[in-house]
């Protein structure tokens, strides 16, 4: 099977980052109002999760962290290059190593779920995905 | 013929080699950037949870005095964040902060004799409301008290608190450290009582027993009031100092 070409990979990257950035943006704004974000099936788990100590890292929200994250690989998505490519692979593999740590936080520690957390932690997947193929597939062979 | 043939057989195999060689060059390359920036977002993410994990410690999750707070709160009936018998004549109010260190000196020198002199004994019965003061952590604290009481552990909850009690908004006051002592005060239905604390209610109940406590004209925890036949309502006491002093408030008020 070919993998699908550099150009797609790096449009859907686009793609899937910008919806990183509103979801991570509506978690972090939801939370700046001192509230959480409404969560889609009920129950209190985004005002758990969004009000544990674990919300924050180090006095900055996670949900910031999370869009500072989406924008820097929005940014390696439209740049060309192995700089890019190894880039945007090294950032999406800490988003994602991250985001199971915040998963397994909410799942055994918080023990409340966030769809919005958990949106965002499918999303990075995803990224991380995406950004691995176009490292190993293209990196040392295009401009 | 023969030679042009060997010719561009000879530079299809150069070709191919050097493509090869490219191509092996590229995956070295590939391999140490690649190496490079797994470790460095490994680094990231390590950091990450180091930071994130530090955060919450500070706080005593291995508990201090389960067994003590056990013994003194022993056969006593609770309901909700009352300790004693519904029949007992005068009623002391604790106006506290989960996180105030006086409370807690309270709670550690006087508190068990007062029990057993007065409330095991059914003379005085002890309700305690929330007075929120020291700043967010206490905010969080409070309904996790009033939840705790949803289940009748609620003194439990409060005398563990206080004996397990960190430094004022440390961190300390952590989903971990909170269900530790709700644990520790054998609430029984722990998903229960984090939808409580979680609650409308519960968080509605903080914001009356403040607004009360302020009525009442106190500005800092412990603040205390009586009720009983001699006296006229809910009587702020302010701060006892010592046993002696409740002893006598709760007698009057017989």
């Amino acid at each position: 099977m070919s993998a699908p070409s550099e150009g797609t990979l790096r449009a859907v990257t686009t793609f899937v980052a910008a919806f990183g950035i509103g979801v991570a943006a509506y978690i972090a704004i939801a939370e700046a109002g001192g509230g959480a974000p409404a969560c889609l099936a009920g129950g209190g788990g985004c005002e758990t999760v969004a009000e544990s100590q674990y919300a924050d890292l180090a006095g900055i929200n996670v949900a910031v962290i999370g869009i500072a994250g989406y924008v820097l690989l929005l940014v390696t998505a439209l740049l060309r290059g192995d700089g890019a490519r190894m880039g945007g692979f090294a950032i999406s593999l800490a988003g994602f190593g991250f985001s199971v740590y915040l998963t397994y936080l909410e799942l055994f520690v918080i023990e409340a779920i966030c769809q919005w957390c958990v949106i965002s932690a499918i999303l990075m997947t995803v990224l991380f995905g995406l950004n691995a193929l176009r490292m190993l597939r293209y990196t040392g062979i295009e401009p | 013929m023969s030679a042009k043939k060997d010719r561009e057989k000879r530079r299809e195999e150069r070709q191919q080699r050097q493509s090869e060689a490219a191509e092996n060059a590229r995956r070295e390359r590939l391999i140490k950037l690649a190496s490079a920036a797994a470790f460095l977002a490994i680094v990231a993410v390590a950091v990450a949870v180091v930071i994130s994990q530090s955060q919450t410690s500070g706080g005593d999750t291995n508990l201090e005095n389960i067994d003590e707070v056990e013994t003194d709160l022993a056969n006593i009936p609770q309901h909700r964040l009352t300790l004693g018998l519904s029949t007992a004549k005068v009623k002391l109010v604790e106006f506290g902060d989960l996180q105030c260190p006086i409370c807690r000196e309270f709670a550690v020198n006087v508190l068990p004799e007062l029990i057993e002199n007065k409330v095991r004994t059914g003379e005085a019965r002890l309700e305690f409301r929330n007075y929120p003061i020291l700043g967010p952590e206490s905010v969080t604290a409070a309904p996790a008290a009033i939840a705790a009481g949803e289940q009748n552990r609620g003194w439990d909850f409060i005398e563990l608190f206080y004996k397990n009690q960190g430094t004022e908004n440390t961190g300390y006051v952590s989903e971990e450290f909170l269900t530790s002592i709700a644990k520790g005060a054998k609430v029984p239905d722990i998903p229960r009582w984090n939808r409580d604390r979680e609650g409308a209610r519960a968080k509605a109940e903080v914001k009356h027993t403040t607004a009360e406590a302020e009525q009442l004209g106190f500005g800092g925890t412990p603040s205390f009031a009586v009720e009983g036949p001699g006296t006229k309502g809910l009587e702020p006491l302010g701060t006892p100092g010592s046993l002696g002093e409740f002893e006598e408030a709760i007698d009057d008020a017989a």
